[in-house]
């Protein structure tokens, strides 16, 4: 369903001149599949994910949805995904129905089956209770919660998550994962960013580990233990990115703290 | 989405072209956003239907205490009024030198009458300072019993007033008034005395009658004032929605959502556009609407300025109304594009002054005495339909109806123009997303340093743009006189082409770029578009001289400036050829094209901005000419030119086409008096000068065609769209070509 290929994106930054925030990232994802981006702020994965969104277009290399390219064929593209990240807010002075009703008329729903669909979200999602609320009123999960309906609503096969658990308490987040493993069952592809270690070990079905714009290594949780000889995953991570940076702790507090001129969620929610 | 669902929408949407409903859908949530805001609500609804009222009931009260507020004069030294006819009545005026007013307060005091330790002098002028009188008339005791001089009698009377008191003003002027009317009363007196008839004086009277009917009348003031509150309300009524559904929606993080659905970023750009233009209408509707109803009972009742001002005629101004609505168009589009740039609400606000400069010239513009419609002024944006409209209130429809096309052809390119950079401005990906990091001086100048590319970037174009327009605003300052010598001429051109034109674009290519030549645009084109280049000149030159004789015609030239030009054209006409060729064609075409179709012109045509280039240089072409008439002509030719740059890629074949077209002006007088075999056949001599024979300049702009034919054959070189073949980019690549829709 996704196929990524040499994607690279730079752009000319004042302090650091040409920087490469995505670099020569190459992988691709099949139906069914949940596929984790997991790697620490400032790593490219929202710049990744933008790509695949066509909010972005890439410097060079091919994104590929649904057969689709991301940059001659944008509009199609994203009648294919849905994207929920931490920089796609909800209207304030719209209520949660009003709001996924926009989004799937903009999809050309027609009104009949496109209200029924609203229903099924709804339902799914436990999200009757606040469906006149306008936006401005709702608590962080709730929010959450109405952005991935807003996703969801023309049933798209490819939904794309970029940090989607952040800032949500525990039992919203649960609720999500919950969500999440509902929609591999109906054969969606997914993908998600996120830098929790745990959600990435009960979700996903392949990992990329990515760092300073580089995928480092690609595969599924038991090939990468296979592979580094290391059963614990965290110890994994983070031998991982002290071999490639020139020291973890000195590296990613750098890169934390400069990233991308496009502002990404850790950055722009702290 | 199921494949029964697709429709003949869904078909447009995959081939790229907004779609209608989309569209709507935008455009309905938007207009209920906004309206869903008490904020929005109060500033275009409710303010404007309280303000005006209110402001009406204030200006009544105030009308009403002005015409209560009496003048009071001190008159000094009554008892010395003697001889004439009786100035005073009792305690105030006689009543037929004050048209029977009532509200004038005369004090009457002896000359003696002051208090101990004070001149009269002192007492009078404190009086008047502190404003216990508003003017004092001092006759003094030589009044009585005047001087003679030579048989004539020589008596005078003080008026003491403060020039900086309204009301003292006021009270001077009344008191002049009656002073006259008293003298000449007397002059009568003594004339009768002497047995002349009074009749002899004022042999015959006369009367001045008004014959504009009265509705141009009203409208006259109306006309001129309404237009720029609507204007100006249409203005901040586009902005403020303009910078929340652009700006706000960046800092809330919704633009993003909006950004990855299947709206296309035209069906954006033109659902928002739609939403702004309503505010900005509303706004100005309401606003002139109130203002108009408000004004209509006002100025009926308290009548001021008598005729000048009459109550504003109400159906008239409906035709503004049909004027606002392009013009909403064209500010909300322009409000979208700057709002577009803007991080944040707060920083969207900081560009609402410069937009406001830009425009506001516009806008005030027609306010100007003697501006009236025109083929000149209805080719001058918003003026012209501004213009149009005033001429359509006071009732002139044919004249109106001539100029019509004119002003409707400007107002649909300037709107034209303004939402294409709306649209490109929602595609670029720097300016929605970009600009998050802190600017620093140091690491700014690090930054143009180290990143210097093999031509400039679109930034440094404008600044370079910049740069040289703004020096040669100075250097004309300080160029004292134009000069009447050849050797001033030389200096002149010298300092100007070469000191302020072609030092600043060689500087910054030479310090900011990695290629002079490539930033400079020399590159060899194919050969065959240099002879072109010289036959496209000599073909043109005709219709170019037409253009600028038509332009001196609808734009004439003042008498003082032809006649500050006269030593100069003389001196062409005398100096040798050669030189005069070198320094008005070669040095200009060589300055001017590596200036503006080098430099600024390379950096404007990387990512895809083609139109860009060619109009922002030409632009900046025309207007570096100093004064109006050139700079329109170098306008025109500036586009042509500049799409010569684009079609061959480099500048060599523009300083060609510059230098001939140049070189031909200043020859043409030369030629016809060459006596070159065959040259009658081409140029004839009339009273005007040399001339282009008709059938020659009818052959001219076909061969014209055919060379521009020609270059549009050319296929543009590969590099002009991606940044002149470096690796390193600022915004996205040219290939983001998702929504060229429009």
């Amino acid at each position: 369903m996704i196929q990524v290929d040499h994607l690279t994106k730079a752009y000319d930054d004042l302090s650091r001149g040409r920087f490469v925030a995505v670099d020569q990232v190459s992988f691709s994802i099949g139906r069914g599949e949940i596929f984790g981006l997991l790697g620490p702020n400032g790593a490219g994965k929202t710049t990744v994910l933008r790509i695949l969104s066509t909010v972005l277009s890439p410097t060079s290399g091919t994104a590929k949805i649904a057969g689709h390219d991301v940059t001659t064929d944008p509009a199609t593209v994203r009648r294919n995904i849905g994207f929920v990240s931490n920089n796609t807010a909800i209207y304030d002075r719209m209520t949660a129905w009003e709001l996924v009703t926009y989004f799937g008329r903009l999809h050309g729903m027609p009104r009949r089956p496109l209200e029924s669909r609203l229903e099924t979200l709804f339902d799914q999602l436990r999200m009757n209770e606040f469906r006149n609320v306008p936006g401005g009123k709702l608590s962080t999960g709730m929010k959450q919660k109405v952005s991935i309906a807003r996703a969801m609503v023309h049933d798209p096969p490819v939904l794309i998550f970029d940090e989607a658990t952040l800032g949500l308490d525990v039992l919203v987040a649960r609720n999500l994962l919950e969500v999440i493993k509902g929609l591999r069952l109906s054969g969606k592809c997914l993908i998600f960013s996120t830098h929790i270690m745990s959600e990435v070990q009960r979700l996903c079905d392949r990992i990329a580990i990515m760092h300073q714009g580089r995928i480092l290594d690609i595969g599924t949780l038991k090939e990468l233990r296979e592979r580094h000889d290391e059963d614990e995953f965290e110890e994994l991570f983070f031998g991982l990115l002290s071999k490639h940076g020139k020291g973890t702790e000195e590296d990613s507090n750098q890169t934390g703290q400069v990233d991308s001129p496009f502002p990404s969620d850790g950055e722009a929610s702290a | 989405m199921s494949r029964q669902d697709q429709s003949s929408d869904d078909l447009r949407a995959e081939s790229g072209k907004p779609r209608l409903s989309a569209i709507v859908l935008i455009y309905v949530r938007e207009m209920r956003d906004q309206l869903r805001d008490r904020r929005t609500l109060f500033t275009i609804a409710l303010l404007p239907i309280m303000l005006y009222p209110l402001v009406g009931t204030l200006l009544l009260q105030i009308a009403q205490f002005s015409q209560k507020h009496t003048t009071t004069i001190c008159l000094v030294g009554s008892e010395n009024i003697q001889g004439g006819p009786p100035l005073l009545k009792g305690d105030a005026f006689s009543e037929e030198y004050t048209d029977g007013s009532n509200n004038l307060t005369v004090v009457l005091r002896r000359a003696d009458d002051v208090d101990e330790g004070e001149t009269l002098q002192e007492a009078t002028v404190q009086w008047v300072q502190d404003g216990s009188f508003d003017c004092v008339l001092m006759f003094p005791p030589s009044f009585v019993a005047p001087a003679s001089e030579q048989g004539q009698t020589k008596r005078s009377v003080e008026v003491l007033y403060n020039v900086s008191s309204d009301e003292s003003q006021i009270a001077m002027s009344r008191v002049t008034t009656i002073l006259g009317k008293w003298r000449s009363a007397w002059v009568g007196q003594s004339l009768e005395a002497s047995g002349i008839d009074m009749a002899m004086l004022e042999p015959f009277q006369w009367k001045d009658v008004d014959l504009s009917p009265e509705r141009t009348r009203e409208a006259a003031f109306w006309s001129k004032m309404l237009p720029f509150i609507m204007l100006v309300w249409a203005m901040t009524g586009a902005f403020y929605p303009a910078i929340d559904l652009v700006a706000g929606e960046k800092e809330r993080g919704t633009l993003e959502t909006l950004l990855c659905s299947p709206a296309l970023r035209s069906e954006i750009v033109w659902g928002k556009l739609g939403a702004v233009a309503s505010f900005s209408m509303l706004t100005a509707i309401l606003n002139a609407g109130s203002m108009l109803v408000t004004s209509y009972f006002v100025v009926q009742r308290i009548g001021v300025g008598g005729a000048a001002i009459g109550a504003p005629p109400l159906v008239p101004m409906l035709w503004l109304f049909v004027a606002l609505i392009p013009l909403s168009c064209l500010f909300s589009a322009l409000a979208l594009a700057v709002a577009a740039m803007a991080r944040s609400s707060k920083e969207g606000q900081y560009y609402l002054m410069p937009l406001m400069m830009v425009t506001l010239p516009l806008v005030l513009l027609p306010m100007l005495p003697g501006m009236n419609l025109s083929a000149g002024t209805s080719l001058i944006p918003v003026t012209g339909m501004f213009l149009l409209v005033r001429a359509l209130v006071e009732g002139q429809y044919s004249e109106s109806m001539l100029h019509f096309p004119l002003v409707f052809g400007v107002t649909v390119g300037c709107l034209w123009l303004a939402v294409t950079w709306a649209k490109r401005q929602f595609e670029n990906e720097a300016v929605l997303f970009g600009g998050q990091e802190q600017w620093e001086f140091g690491a700014w100048v690090k930054h143009l340093w180290r990143d210097r590319q093999p031509v400039a970037t679109t930034a440094q174009a404008y600044a370079c743009g910049a740069i040289i327009l703004v020096a040669l605003f100075f250097g004309r300052l300080a160029a004292t006189a134009v000069p009447d010598d050849l050797a001033g001429i030389t200096k002149m051109i010298l300092n100007s082409q070469l000191g302020l034109i072609l030092t600043p674009a060689l500087l910054m290519s030479v310090m900011l770029t990695t290629s002079i030549r490539s930033s400079l645009r020399v590159r060899w084109p194919h050969w065959f578009s240099l002879p072109m280049a010289v036959a496209l000149g000599v073909t043109l030159h005709p219709l170019y001289l037409a253009l600028g004789r038509w332009i001196e015609y609808t734009y004439p030239v003042s008498a003082e400036a032809l006649q500050a030009m006269r030593p100069f054209l003389d001196q062409v006409e005398t100096a040798p050829w050669y030189s005069i060729v070198f320094l008005m064609a070669f040095i200009p075409a060589v300055c001017e094209e590596l200036a503006f179709r080098g430099f600024i012109f390379a950096g404007l045509v990387r990512q895809g901005g083609r139109l860009r280039a060619m109009v922002v240089t030409a632009l900046m072409f025309g207007i570096s000419h100093g004064f109006l008439q050139q700079s329109i002509a170098a306008s025109c030719m500036g586009v042509l030119i500049g799409w010569v740059a684009l079609r061959t890629g480099s500048v060599l074949p523009c300083i060609l086409l510059h230098f001939t077209s140049n070189a031909l002006s200043v020859s043409m007088s030369r030629l016809t008096n060459s006596r070159l075999p065959g040259i009658d056949l081409f140029i004839t001599t009339t009273q005007d000068g040399a001339v282009y024979q008709p059938l020659w300049f009818l052959m001219s702009i076909g061969l014209a065609i055919t060379c521009v034919m020609y270059f549009a054959t050319l296929r543009s070189p590969v590099e002009e769209s991606n940044a002149g073949g470096c690796s390193v980019e600022t915004g996205p690549p040219n290939t983001n070509s998702q929504q060229s829709a429009g």
